[in-house]
């Protein structure tokens, strides 16, 4: 199997819904096997200010839930979708509607921050068996115990799915999104190495790291890095995603 | 349920409350719970606390007659349960300090918290002070323009006082900050929520923390008039005061009645009243009441109180209030103004906006029959002085 090179997030409907699937449709062409899309949400708390500020803004121009999940119907140029958001936008749109609206975009997997696993089994059984299972999420609190308890919990569905349906999440560091703290590589090594000890799951490693160098040594571990708040921020001061992208994805290919 | 924890995470029929944290804050959490268990369970825990509540707090407070008040507005008897004479003013002082120890005894050197009114983090900042502990408070701008005299006490009490921009910069946003804040730092931090709502372990902590309240008022009463009253009456924010005055009497055969704020309106934004549109909704770590758009995002409040001002009320409060044990209504700014102006007047007693939404219901129980009545005094007004001086003309 081979690595998947880089899991970029971007915010659905920053800088534009319009401008959604023409990026799609380019990180696609890039050659990206998985995309992470952000439902924006009114009280995203365990984003930092960079994917705040972005959810906001699309908020603003009107990228509710529902609109957001239509403009992927469809849409058949794209990596595969994992759809990052918070619980409460999913409940209130309920379950046999999010699975009308979910058929037929790209999505694979859901991604929902704020829902730890066992809190709503009913909702992620059904979710599951229609084809969308949940990340789960290991953080540097997690314990190895913990850590084995939700990789069965949230179970790998198999070599013969894709990496958004398999992956498990690994959480750089403490805290929220975003840059600006300086990320220590040695222990996510130590606990990138420890995790691929009980799991054959693919690893994303995410949280502060955006720099090619950081990038690279993740993927020197066997596990693929996430760019989020850099590539938002990025995006939103107009750059494009080949540009911003390029450079990142092909260190070490 | 919530994978892991010992105690109930859930209240009522709806089964409310929960605990939707992101992973980062779930190992905190459960140590949070089993510290919390093991804290109870301490005698040596429970001495410290009680003296601290007793000669840094100012425990037992007063429960005051006011018999001028009940007069004029046809009451037979009024009893106040004067938590505006705590130590720092508010009942908030119960919870931060108890929540305070709690981490000292977890080996926490920092806290953080968040505040609206500033009365947590007034009280927070004095625990943290009084036991040596850094303290860090997170607050919406609109809130310290507003609440400014608090602001200036947690600074005098060493504490550092963030301001948070987001949104409204009210009591909603800073909850948002204070959680992002507590997942950079929980190995060291400990988060003390002032109301009864987040994530699993809080609603409990913080109600169990606070119900001194009507312990005490419970014995207080029966002392002095023999007997229960026909009412007993807290405002509700996220519920810390609600839950600490009406819970001891949830056995008793009388009506417990909490009241939100009705702000200036009753279309969706005008107002923080969550019984009048409020769906079922997560935030904020909690399933329960929410104020939010059909979208499910969270709906703008308004308040003359920034204790009030908060789109969820906490979930075993609505827990309550869906399984009929709990009453809800309602108060207006211009009410509570009112109830605020006529309490100064019979009785001498300055009441914080908080209180005041409570005062404001005294006319309708009164035209209602109701004879005798606990109403739970929460904080103090000096804090909105400035408020009163431009909304009242003085």
């Amino acid at each position: 199997m081979s690595l998947n090179p880089l899991l970029p997030f971007l915010m659905a409907g920053d800088p534009s819904l319009e401008a959604l699937s023409a990026l799609l449709a380019e990180a696609k062409t890039l050659g990206l096997e998985a995309i992470e899309l952000g439902l924006p949400h009114s009280d995203p708390i365990a984003d930092g200010p960079v994917l705040q500020a972005a959810a906001h803004r699309a908020i603003g121009r009107g990228a509710t839930p529902l609109k957001v999940l239509e403009s992927l119907a469809g849409i058949t140029q794209s990596p595969d979708i994992i759809l990052f958001t918070y619980f409460n936008p999913l409940l209130q749109i309920g379950v046999p509607r999010l699975l009308r609206l979910l058929a037929g975009t790209p999505v694979k997997a859901l991604l929902v921050v704020d829902l730890p696993f066992g809190e709503e089994p009913g909702f992620e059984a059904d979710l599951r068996a229609a084809g969308y299972p949940m990340v789960p999420l290991l953080t540097p609190t997690t314990s190895l115990a913990r850590a084995r308890h939700i990789l069965s919990d949230r179970p790998d569905p198999g070599v013969s799915r894709s990496f958004a349906q398999r992956f498990a999440y690994v959480v750089a560091r403490l805290g929220v999104t975003g840059t600006g703290q300086q990320v220590d590589l040695g222990p996510i090594s130590a606990r990138v190495q420890q995790l691929q000890a009980i799991s054959e799951r693919p690893l994303a490693v995410g949280f502060g790291l955006s720099d090619p160098r950081s990038l690279a040594a993740i993927r020197a571990l066997g596990a693929t890095p996430v760019i989020g708040s850099a590539l938002v921020q990025e995006l939103a001061d107009g750059q494009n995603l080949h540009e911003t992208l390029s450079l990142r994805m092909v260190n070490d290919r | 349920m919530t994978a892991g924890f010992a105690l109930p995470s859930r209240f009522g029929a709806q089964s409310l409350g929960g605990c939707y944290a992101p992973e980062t804050l779930m190992q905190p959490l459960l140590d949070l719970e089993t510290a919390f268990q093991a804290a109870l369970a301490d005698p040596a825990f429970l001495l410290t606390l009680k003296g601290e509540l007793r000669h840094f707090v100012g425990r037992p407070t007063p429960l005051t007659p006011a018999p001028r008040l009940a007069s004029k507005l046809g009451l037979k008897a009024l009893f106040l349960k004067r938590e505006d004479l705590t130590h720092t003013g508010a009942h908030k002082i119960n919870n931060a300090l108890a929540q305070a120890l709690l981490a000292q005894r977890m080996g926490k050197t920092e806290i953080i918290a968040e505040t609206g009114a500033g009365q947590h983090g007034v009280a927070t900042a004095a625990a943290c002070a009084r036991l040596g502990l850094g303290c860090t408070v997170y607050m919406g701008v609109t809130d310290m323009a507003r609440q400014a005299p608090n602001v200036a006490r947690m600074r005098l009490f060493g504490a550092k006082v963030v301001p948070v921009e987001a949104g409204q910069g009210t009591l909603k946003e800073a909850v948002n900050e204070a959680l992002r804040a507590w997942a950079g730092t929980c190995d060291r931090a400990h988060y003390i929520l002032g109301s009864a709502l987040g994530p699993h372990p809080f609603p409990t902590l913080v109600r169990s923390f606070q119900t001194v309240i009507g312990e005490e008022a419970r014995a207080q009463v029966l002392e002095q008039s023999g007997a229960l009253p026909e009412v007993v009456l807290a405002c509700a924010g996220g519920g810390s005061n609600g839950l600490g005055l009406l819970v001891p009497f949830l056995r008793d055969e009388l009506r417990r009645v909490a009241v939100e704020a009705g702000g200036h309106g009753a279309a969706l934004g005008e107002h923080a009243a969550r019984l009048d549109g409020g769906r079922m909704g997560v935030l904020h770590g909690c399933k329960t009441l929410l104020l939010q758009d059909e979208h499910g995002h969270t709906a703008e409040t308004a308040s003359i109180s920034a204790g009030l001002d908060y789109p969820a009320l906490g979930p075993e409060l609505a827990a309550l209030v869906l399984d009929g044990a709990v009453e809800v209504r309602r108060a207006s700014d211009d009410e509570a103004l009112s109830g605020a102006r006529q309490l100064c007047k019979a009785e001498g007693i300055l009441p914080a906006l908080e209180s005041s939404h409570a005062l404001a219901l005294l006319p309708a129980l009164a035209a209602e029959g109701v004879a005798t009545v606990l109403l739970g005094l929460s904080g103090r007004g000096d804090k909105d002085l400035s408020t009163y001086q431009s909304r009242l003309g003085i």
